[in-house]
């Protein structure tokens, strides 16, 4: 009944996505970090994996196969092994493909769906988090109102991937019934770049992911045909934040596998008194227990997405999964810092982006899907 | 144009690799395999070949367990048309190259490409028998390839000692893979989607009737001896000292 084995095109799907993260996004992350620039090639070679156009279906352009949020957690992990910001980059067109796709009118698909099957990379995006101390993901401050057929979107978003570049949004609001005083209801809908009211604003400058280029995006009023809005009701919008917990926890694992491996080695290198440092107790009780968590942070995390595969709710599973993701990748790239000492803190070492990246779990909402 | 690929499964060279104690072999435990290196340039280079010359299809031959399998499935993810998995154990190179030889006689193919060699045995030597039983012309080491526009001879450019040697020769023909021939593409996801569908035929070595009776028998493997950590000298005097009486080199 318990079986943790992949399956063969899983697996396979896990070699080329652990030889790309090795070969081609590791190498780039220090310099990406520090000019805030992922070079072209690197995203169309990320795009030729397909990683997006594979679960679009045939009649738009793209390969029909199924979506699976377990293969989506694998993926995810490998690539934030390599490096979390380009991972982010890379994947970022499934934040608005995959909701569209499992949920979207026939019509939305056939306006947007296409565009993401072509040759080239194609920006997406997302708009969940808001820039407001008592931001709730369940209940988004945005409002959405109903006005004849068409939908009418306001309110403020921020930590918006790719903003500057993506032609669509997916869009977190809150709909209330009645005259606005009942309980707010998720609800996710796509709103074009083009939409009288919206703004993009400047580049964030955040602490960590700084090569993945964040914006606040600006709702003013803006008005959005029907068939943009997602079906699936309160279950669907809570399957979309599970499928998204489950890919930030998933990266928050590569992550820190990154900051573990990065130390281990590091720590059978250095020599200290005679001896590496790794023979010190001191050093090895904390990597045992780095190596602990990250397979503990892991299991967590397929047991939620294997229940998303299964068509079960999966939010308890979800939120214990990204809320001990969230602590201990923390917990592991800090611990990887202290691993090397003097040399964790100064920037030829990759462990303090690392840490830089994990702290971010803490506050990501919506930034990946799984 | 139809091109044979050799598909060998061998461990990942990022794997550190342990001898058994019996020095039989080595410790196969949660080794990770990978298609040979060498063998995966063939496969890119057939690739290409495939996508400049219409109706071309590259077949992919492996010879060894069943679990080798799994490097076929990443070959056809890649964008090979099919597979053959010649089910035998350790076969020698002659073996190996009989084998092929034999294969080679049913398929037909107008192009042979394998890797220069394996990096497990590292036996740089199938590529070369193989050309030989077939009568065939061989272009080994080829760091870059290129067909005549009628695809009835190939020229073959070979990093050698001090600089580059091209040769020419009419095909069919065996040509063997060097590091620098290209940069194999990543499997893409859609591509592993479909090498599932893709044909993978398994035929016992019994089947084929060909004498794979073994030449060469592995003694014995040992790990090299590991390196002593260096030494540092006060003096030109010592240095000449210690190459002298403890090196014994001068």
């Amino acid at each position: 009944m318990i079986d943790f084995e992949l399956d063969e095109e899983q697996q396979l799907i896990r070699d080329t996505v652990v030889s790309f993260a090795r070969d081609e996004i590791r190498p780039h992350a220090r310099e990406a970090d520090e000019t805030g620039v992922i070079p072209p090639a690197l995203v169309k070679q990320g795009w030729e994996l397909g990683l997006v156009q594979s679960i679009i279906p045939e009649e738009y352009g793209g390969f029909g196969n199924p979506h699976s949020a377990v293969t989506g957690a694998v993926i995810d992990e490998e690539l934030a092994y390599g490096d979390l910001s380009i991972a982010m980059h890379l994947l970022a067109p499934r934040l608005i493909t995959v909701p569209v796709v499992e949920f979207g009118s026939d019509e939305l698909k056939k306006t947007l769906l296409p565009a993401f099957c072509g040759e080239d990379f194609q920006a997406g995006s997302a708009a969940v988090m808001e820039p407001r101390i008592d931001f709730d993901v369940s209940a988004p401050a945005t409002r959405l109102v109903r006005e004849g057929d068409d939908y009418v979107v306001t309110g403020q978003k921020c930590y918006v991937p790719l903003g500057a570049e993506a032609q669509h949004f997916l869009v977190l609001a809150g709909t209330q019934n009645g005259n606005g005083s009942g309980a707010v209801h998720p609800q996710a809908l796509v709103v074009a770049r083009d939409t009288p009211g919206l703004t993009v604003g400047e580049r964030e400058r955040n602490m960590g992911i700084k090569a993945l280029a964040t914006t606040g995006l600006g709702l003013d009023g803006c008005k959005v045909p029907g068939d943009h809005v997602l079906s699936g009701g309160d279950e669907g919008s809570a399957r979309l934040a599970n499928l998204s917990r489950v890919a930030l926890s998933s990266m928050a694992v590569g992550v820190a596998r990154a900051a573990y491996d990065y130390a281990r080695d590091y720590a059978k290198e250095r020599h200290a008194f005679g001896q590496p440092i790794a023979q010190k107790q001191a050093i090895a009780f904390m990597l045992a227990e780095m190596a602990m968590e990250v397979d503990a942070m892991r299991l967590l995390t397929w047991e939620a997405a294997w229940k998303l595969d299964q068509g079960a709710d999966a939010t308890r599973e979800a939120y214990l999964a990204k809320r001990y993701a969230a602590d201990m990748s923390l917990k592991i790239a800090d611990n990887a810092v202290q691993v090397l000492g003097g040399h964790g803190y100064i920037r030829d070492h990759l462990v303090e982006l690392f840490l830089r990246n994990a702290r971010g779990f803490a506050t990501f909402e919506g930034l990946a899907i799984a | 144009m139809k091109i044979l690929v050799t598909v060998k499964r061998v461990p990942d060279p990022e794997t550190s690799i342990k001898v058994k104690p019996d020095g039989t072999g080595i410790v196969t435990d949660n080794i990770k395999w990978v298609v040979n290196p060498f063998d995966e340039i063939g496969v890119e280079e057939a690739l290409r070949i495939k996508e400049k010359v219409a109706g071309s299809e590259v077949v992919l031959v492996s010879i060894g367990d069943k679990v080798a399998q799994e490097q076929l499935r990443t070959g056809l993810a890649m964008g090979a048309d099919r597979a053959i998995l010649v089910l035998a154990d350790d076969l020698d190179p002659l073996g190996v190259a009989r084998v092929l030889a034999k294969l080679v006689d049913d398929e037909k193919p107008d192009l042979i490409i394998m890797g220069k060699q394996a990096i497990d045995d590292d036996s740089n030597a199938v590529g070369q028998m193989l050309a030989e039983l077939l009568g065939w012309p061989q272009g080994t080491f080829a760091s870059q390839i290129e067909l005549s526009d009628d695809q009835k001879s190939a020229s073959v450019t070979r990093e050698v000692d001090g600089g580059l040697e091209t040769l020419s020769f009419p095909l069919p023909g065996v040509i063997t893979a060097d590091l620098r021939l290209n940069e194999p593409r990543y499997a893409s996801l859609p591509g592993i989607m479909k090498a599932r569908k893709k044909e993978l035929k398994e035929i016992p070595v019994a089947d084929l009737g060909v004498d794979v009776t073994p030449r060469v028998t592995i003694t014995k493997m040992e790990p090299p001896p590991s390196r002593e950590a260096g030494k540092i000298v006060a003096s030109v005097e010592e240095l000449v000292n210690l190459l002298h009486t403890e090196a014994k080199v001068i």
